[in-house]
């Protein structure tokens, strides 16, 4: 792990389109504003670790109703009706 | 969409997929990318909504390329009226969306620990029909929760 010292508005650079910097430095945290183009999302750890845990929960949970299924249809018919 | 944006979907798609709740037919124009995968799911990142009379007012989300994963999912304003989610101009970029484009929500139903069945409202999908392009959200102040109890609807 790299680590660096940084004081209250300086920055690192992640790549050549990722840019922290440090906004204050409080007794139990610190503020960090995150610029990042918008192809890359930034989450906070925990918060992308819950929705995750979210998700393979309700994958695994995905149960069946009851009644036989029909006809399938799909976001690409959604589109066709309401472009046309 | 056109046929030219269709053929940019993956030949590996499946033709028919074998979900939970029966077997469907696929049509590869109705293939929604999510280029980021899902949390949980990064590998699957081309996925279907399957619906059907018997389903309704529920849909299934099921990869079709890739691991195995399906989500039953849900209008989420089917399970709070006034639900409200705002998008950021990354966002819409991410979806190739502007601010007038009708997107498609879809929040994805999870069992609580008790049985009850529950929304995740916290983390919407959002699909733009008009690319075909969907993206899990996870607003950074959001405080509608994961699991949202759902009343029968």
């Amino acid at each position: 792990m790299l680590v660096f010292t940084r004081k209250r508005n300086q920055t690192i650079m992640i790549g050549d389109g990722v840019e922290v910097r440090v906004l204050r430095v409080g007794r139990d945290g610190v503020r960090l504003g995150v610029t990042a183009p918008p192809a890359v999302p930034v989450h906070r750890r925990e918060v992308y670790e819950l929705i995750r845990e979210e998700n393979r929960r309700a994958a695994a949970a995905c149960v069946r109703p009851s009644g036989t299924p029909g006809r399938a249809t799909a976001a690409g018919e959604l589109a066709r009706r309401r472009t046309s | 969409m056109t046929p030219g944006e269709a053929s940019a979907v993956d030949d590996a798609v499946d033709r028919v997929v074998h979900t939970r709740f029966g077997t469907f037919a696929v049509d590869p124009g109705a293939v929604v990318r999510f280029p980021a995968g899902l949390p949980g799911f990064e590998a699957c990142r081309q996925f279907v909504v399957l619906s059907s009379p018997e389903l309704a007012p529920f849909s299934c989300l099921h990869a079709v390329v890739g691991p195995a994963a399906s989500f039953l999912v849900v209008d989420p304003r089917l399970a709070l009226a006034d639900y409200r989610c705002a998008l950021g101009a990354a966002d819409l970029a991410r979806l190739d969306a502007s601010e007038a484009t009708v997107l498609l929500w879809l929040a994805i139903v999870s069992m609580g620990d008790d049985g009850q069945a529950c929304v995740n409202l916290r983390a919407p999908i959002v699909v733009n029909p008009e690319r075909m392009l969907g993206y899990q959200l996870m607003p950074h102040n959001s405080l509608y929760p994961v699991r949202h109890p759902l009343a029968a609807a």
